[in-house]
């Protein structure tokens, strides 16, 4: 069972977007939004001690993602290799899942209605190809593999040189993107974009509280009063109207 | 009975005219309102059947885990349970919305509307004692109902309220129309109209199909007919419309009769005046 | 009661609904990303080069059904690797730009007005034949000036000498790479060509001269830059402002601008005066040590300090970080380098510098190209110009010695002042003359005195509106250009570019305009191939490559010498000088009297109350040349100037405010959006160049951001060879209400 696993060295990102627009060109992406996303960690010192970085960010395929149990209709789901996906077919388009996702990796895409992020490039793959911002990346900075092939890039970032996960004091979901390069400048960037907290829309809010009661109120009472009426029939041994 | 024997108010009826009026067939419901009711009530078990298996979200979700899997299993999928549930709905919006415009002169009229859903005051006093006597806590007699009982009135209400929200909703989730904003509270709205539902077909098919009393009912909108005797009971004002309406056709013919004996008579009268006329001596 | 009817409506709307019910479904259930796209046996893959800058990336177009699905990087390409930016990516963008020239037009209004009628090709060809004729017997020949960009541009510079002009000149020169080519040249006989021949992957310490790596994106560079820091290369930044380079280096020296030549004077002193020098190598392949080491005596790093504003220890400490490297130090050679016009001294200290610590030639350092023995179209003889070239005086420039070395601004002149002779036509080819020159009022005057103008291009670059005739040029993606022959690689190769699809609207590619345009001037027989697949093979069959295995793979590359080691007696000289040696001292700079080694020239200081305006490059745009492309426009749209905390707090302006930039000669710009940060001097502002198009019809771009350009009243000109130094622009940033 593999558990497919992105690691981004800081210290080869030159923030140049290439994997950006690779995978906006891959994805048809709309202008607006984006599957991977590269920000300026911002500037931290005094003059002329500057550390500066950038933080590549896009769906983390958590441990825990947030996002499935927040899909109404089971659109967004897990497979079995743990990356996260949307079954397209079976999204409306509420939302819900993008309010629940800490790090913002979903965006609804307004020409279909419906919602998308990246999927580690899994029609790709199933090709036998790599993903396509990490073949592209010109500083070979994005690396992608699979965490339980112990000869792999990836196990070897992350368990023997340590890359880490963002994550912060309430949200640890298990991320399975991962950042290694120097410790300032991968301290750094998870300091920029922490996880947000996974929200609920107002919608679903009312939905799970109000909505439901009132729905389980309305239709308990009167199945209840049916059944007293059913009762109440058998006791008084209504017949057919006959006279 | 004439016209003038038909009672204002229900009354005692002899065992005569009882059995004569359990004999005695009166029109209910048209066919298409027959074959309109079956098609929804197909559209409801397949839209309630697939609609609760398509939430799975723990916050939101009412269906125990073996039924989604077994309906997701039936229809082949979770996607297929999506579409079905889409294509069911669209062809329900549609027959709706042609029955509509085609038959609204007929459906939204004024008449129609008062008849099905119209609550006077009868129907108020009605509810309330019938909530009476189900708890055995009254003797009163329940006051005359039309067509449509103050039950059925309230539930009639319910559904002119419900469908066009369940229907906008659904058009709105199932083509992602308007925006996300506005999905989010289509899934909402839609739940909580549907559940609405819900909670009046508890009473509306325990009373058509299982409370013997309305047995009569519920055969009416398999042949669109019901006995005079049920209706004179459960609907007198209705009854008595209908009666009327028959007397004074019956009157209509009995007048259009006598008007044409009395022409042929005094046609008659005329001609043998005027044979008289012309000849004295024969 | 309407019952009948009711009922066969019922039953005809349920065969109705059906029909709609089956679409219903479709369209509930959304389109995926384009299905079967990688099983696809009907996905075809055609490799290309890139032309979304100039560095020809390798490229798979990814086409089905004569469609343009994807762009990527051609894994086959020598040098790139599969690897393609973000401009490269964005092709696909350029392609669909609905603004895109789609036909062939000719003025109708006033020039400048931007009134045009469409025409045929054969109208506007014909045009273009009368005018140039015209033009010819009015005038003479030499009376039309070309102006254009890229290598593929070779088309219309035959077309032109064939017409009999000596005026051609692009940007290239003495607005870009310009003095290094002629100083690393004059040091070690070979100018720096293109991509740059600099060992990064293999460096031990890369030092970096107002480069700024990593915003400054050429694909290949950057994988070669990141794998030379990933093996533990020591890098060093030199730049006023802390780019994404000088986050990766190990020393950011913030230095004053204009001050390079002291901080590499002082770096020689200390590499001399301490012995760190690579003495072997300069024993035995250098000429003019003695005199170097007299020359670089007084240029110690405490005189240095004062120049720079860097602390003399920093000078020290960076030396002996390059002597513990060498010879395998790369000093990045830079690519625009027309700063202050003493350019070209600046790149020969640079080349000595490289000397010094053994660099050229070795691994980690400068590596050396290895030639290819293309083919050569052979050409009827060229037609003699009875006038010297329009754009320099007799003895100005004398480095600008070839062909190649045309001066932009210098026939810009020529045109406004009529001097030595009047020039009153210009074919402008891809080159987006009022954005790339400054000066630009000079080149909008000197276009109000031209007879004619044509201008090829693929976007309604501002220049279009200007034009007499307007021809549409099909994108790179859609047209045959010469391949690229690159020598400056450690494996030489030949990289083609063929049309993934068919040309678009009524574009065409620049070898069938220049073509056709040959024809109406009857200089046919300097266009001796018949088409494409002609030309490519007479230029690749001495190098016995297979046409069919090129046009799969799109590059095929060859064994390279990139290192002395390697090279043996049958390979040339290692350094083509006139001596045969590098010159530290250089013999032709000697020969022309003036200084054979580089001495420290202070620049002018920006006046009380100005900072000076610098200028660089964003990875995702390509200047102006992809402001307009839908997908880069998303990542940016605007360019910020950017100022330090501390001149801002001096200036009271905060981060996000719209500011005005006003220059020395009152010149102002569009409000823009004012970047404060920490990271950069406090004597400077800083922008990428590219942005704030003047032409209306691309609608992107159109007035999106400032124009650096605009603001570039004054240049200093490099007396050597004539390049047009801008980084002496200096401006007030006031707040934008009260300006």
């Amino acid at each position: 069972m593999p558990r497919y696993a992105m690691v981004i060295d800081q210290e080869r990102c030159v923030g140049c977007q290439s994997c950006t627009v690779a995978c906006k060109s891959e994805w048809d992406v709309p202008n607006g939004s984006a599957r991977t996303r590269v920000r300026n960690a911002g500037v931290r010192g005094d003059y002329p001690n500057f550390v500066s970085t950038f933080y590549v960010s896009q769906c983390n395929h958590c441990d825990h993602p947030t996002c499935v149990p927040a899909c109404p209709s089971g659109a967004t789901y897990q497979d079995g290799n743990g990356i996260v996906r949307v079954n397209k077919a079976l999204c409306i388009g509420c939302g819900s899942c993008v309010a629940a996702c800490p790090y913002g990796a979903r965006y609804i895409d307004a020409a279909k209605g419906v919602v998308d992020k990246c999927d580690f490039c899994a029609e790709r793959r199933e090709a036998g190809l790599e993903p396509a911002c990490t073949l592209t990346c010109p500083a070979n900075a994005k690396i992608f593999g699979d965490l339980e092939d112990t000869g792999s890039t990836v196990f070897n970032m992350v368990y023997r040189l340590g890359a880490q996960r963002t994550q912060s004091a309430e949200v640890r979901i298990g991320p399975n993107v991962y950042y290694a390069g120097r410790p300032e400048h991968v301290e750094m960037a998870a300091a920029a974009f922490p996880p947000g907290e996974p929200r609920t829309v107002a919608a679903g809010r009312v939905w799970s509280g109000f909505a439901k009661k009132v729905v389980y109120l309305a239709v308990g009472t009167t199945f209840l009063g049916q059944a007293v009426a059913f009762f109440h029939q058998l006791a008084t041994g209504e017949k057919q109207f006959d006279e | 009975m004439t016209s003038q024997t038909v009672p204002v108010v229900p009354a005692p009826l002899t065992f005569e005219e009882s059995r004569l009026m359990a004999q005695s067939l009166i029109k209910k419901h048209q066919v298409a309102v027959v074959l309109l009711h079956w098609f929804n009530a197909i559209v409801w078990a397949l839209e309630l059947m697939t609609g609760s298996a398509l939430i799975v979200a723990p916050a939101y979700r009412f269906m125990p885990n073996w039924y989604l899997t077994m309906m997701q299993e039936m229809a082949g999928g979770r996607a297929n349970l999506l579409r079905i549930h889409i294509a069911v709905g669209v062809t329900w919006t549609i027959v709706f919305v042609v029955y509509a415009v085609f038959g609204w002169r007929y459906f939204l009229h004024a008449e129609v509307l008062r008849k099905e859903i119209g609550l006077e005051g009868d129907d108020f006093r009605w509810l309330r004692i019938r909530i009476l006597l189900l708890l055995n806590r009254t003797r009163e007699e329940l006051p005359p109902q039309g067509a449509y009982n103050a039950g059925q009135k309230l539930y009639a209400l319910l559904i002119y309220a419900m469908v066009p929200i369940i229907m906008i909703t659904g058009w709105i989730m199932a083509f992602h129309l308007i925006g996300t904003f506005a999905v989010q509270w289509a899934m909402v709205l839609h739940f909580v109209a549907a559940g609405m539902v819900v909670s009046g077909l508890m009473i509306h098919v325990y009373m058509g199909a299982v409370f013997p009393e309305e047995k009569p009912a519920f055969y009416s909108m398999i042949t669109g007919m019901v006995d005079e005797l049920y209706a004179y009971k459960h609907h007198f004002k209705w009854w008595r419309e209908v009666k009327l309406q028959q007397h004074e056709w019956q009157e209509g013919i009995e007048n259009e009769g006598r008007e044409a004996v009395l022409v042929a008579k005094r046609a008659d009268d005329s001609n043998r005046a005027g044979a008289a006329r012309i000849d004295p001596e024969a | 009661m309407g019952n009948k009817l009711t009922r066969r409506q019922f039953f005809r709307n349920t065969t109705g609904t059906a029909a709609i019910v089956g679409t219903a479904i479709a369209t509930a259930s959304p389109q995926v990303h384009p299905p079967g796209l990688r099983g696809n046996t009907r996905v075809q893959q055609i490799a290309t080069n890139c032309e979304m800058c100039f560095w020809r990336c390798g490229v798979m177009a990814e086409v089905a059904d004569g469609k343009l699905l994807k762009l990527q990087g051609n894994p086959h390409h020598p040098l790139t690797k599969g690897k393609l930016c973000a401009r490269g990516n964005a092709g696909v963008a350029l392609l669909n730009d609905p603004d895109r020239l789609k036909y062939p037009q000719i003025r109708t209004g006033e020039r400048g007005e931007g009134k045009f009628r469409r025409v045929s090709w054969d109208e506007a060809l014909d045009f273009l034949g009368t005018k140039l004729k015209e033009l010819k017997q009015k005038h003479g020949p030499e009376s039309v000036a070309l102006f254009p960009h890229g290598v593929h541009s070779g088309f219309f510079a035959t077309l032109m000498k064939a017409y009999g002009t000596p005026n051609a000149a692009e940007p290239a020169f003495a607005q870009c790479r310009g003095p290094r080519d002629i100083g690393y040249q004059l040091t070690f006989g070979r100018p720096v060509n293109s991509p740059e021949p600099v060992d990064l992957e293999e460096s031990k310490c890369i030092v970096l001269i107002g480069s700024h790596i990593g915003e400054n994106v050429f694909t290949s560079q950057v994988t070669a830059f990141a794998e030379g820091l990933s093996k533990g290369a020591k890098l060093i930044v030199v730049d006023p402002r802390f780019s994404t380079a000088a986050s990766k280096a190990n020393y950011w020296l913030p230095i004053k601008p204009g001050t390079d030549t002291a901080l590499l004077l002082a770096w020689m002193n200390v590499l001399i005066t301490e012995k760190l020098y690579d003495e072997e190598y300069l024993d035995q392949y250098a000429s003019g040590f003695k005199e170097l080491e007299t020359h670089v005596g007084s240029y110690t790093p405490e005189w240095a300090a004062g120049m720079t504003d860097l602390p003399a220890a920093q000078i020290r400490e960076t030396a002996h970080l390059m002597a513990e490297a060498k010879p395998s130090v790369a000093i990045h050679p830079g690519r625009h380098v027309t700063w202050y016009g003493n350019d070209t001294q600046r790149a020969r200290a640079m080349a000595i510098l490289t000397a010094l610590l053994g660099a050229y030639g070795r691994k980690g350092g400068l590596f050396l190209p290895t030639k290819l023995a293309i083919g050569r179209i052979p050409l009827p003889q060229m037609p003699e110009s009875e006038k010297p070239r329009a754009d320099r005086e007799a003895n100005q420039y004398p480095l600008a010695s070839e062909e190649a070395h045309g001066l932009t601004q210098g026939l810009i002149n020529a045109t406004l002042t009529e001097k030595p002779y009047p020039i009153k036509g210009w074919i402008v080819y891809g080159q987006n003359i009022l954005e790339s020159i400054p000066t630009r009022q000079q080149t909008l005057a000197a276009i109000k005195k031209l007879d004619f103008m044509a201008v090829v291009d693929v976007l309604p670059m501002e220049q279009t509106r200007y034009a007499d005739l307007v021809l549409p040029e099909a994108t790179y993606l859609e047209r045959y250009d010469p391949p690229a022959i690159v020598t400056t690689s450690k494996r030489p190769f030949v990289s083609i570019r063929q049309p993934a699809v068919e040309a678009m609207h009524e574009s065409k590619p620049g070898w069938w305009i220049a073509k056709e345009a040959a024809k109406r001037l009857g200089v046919s027989d300097y266009f001796p191939w018949a088409d494409p697949d002609d030309h490519l093979r007479r230029l690749i069959s001495p190098l016995g490559i297979k046409m069919d295995e090129l046009k799969a793979l799109g590059a095929v590359s060859f064994d390279g010498k990139p290192y002395i080691e390697d090279r043996g007696e049958n390979d040339g000289p290692l350094f083509p000088t006139q001596s045969g040696k590098i010159e530290l001292v250089s013999s032709v700079l000697q020969d022309l009297k003036l200084d054979a080694l580089p001495k420290y020239e202070a620049v002018e200081a920006p006046p009380e109350g100005y900072l000076r305006l610098i200028y660089g490059r964003s990875p995702v745009h390509s200047f102006s040349r992809s402001e307009n492309n839908a997908w880069l426009d998303d990542l940016m749209a605007e360019n910020p100037v950017w100022i330090s905390s501390k001149a801002a707090e001096s200036f009271r302006l905060t981060d996000g405010q719209k500011v005005i930039l006003q220059n020395q000669d009152g010149v102002k710009s569009p409000a823009i959006t004012l970047k404060v940060t920490p990271a950069m001097r406090s004597d400077v502002v800083y922008t990428v160049h590219g942005f704030g198009a003047q032409g209306p019809s691309l609608k992107k771009a159109y007035q999106h951001g400032f124009s650096d350009t605009a603001l570039m009243t004054r240049i200093a000109v490099d007396q050597l060879m004539g390049a047009t130094g801008m980084r002496v622009n200096f401006v007030r940033v006031l707040p934008a209400e009260r300006a």
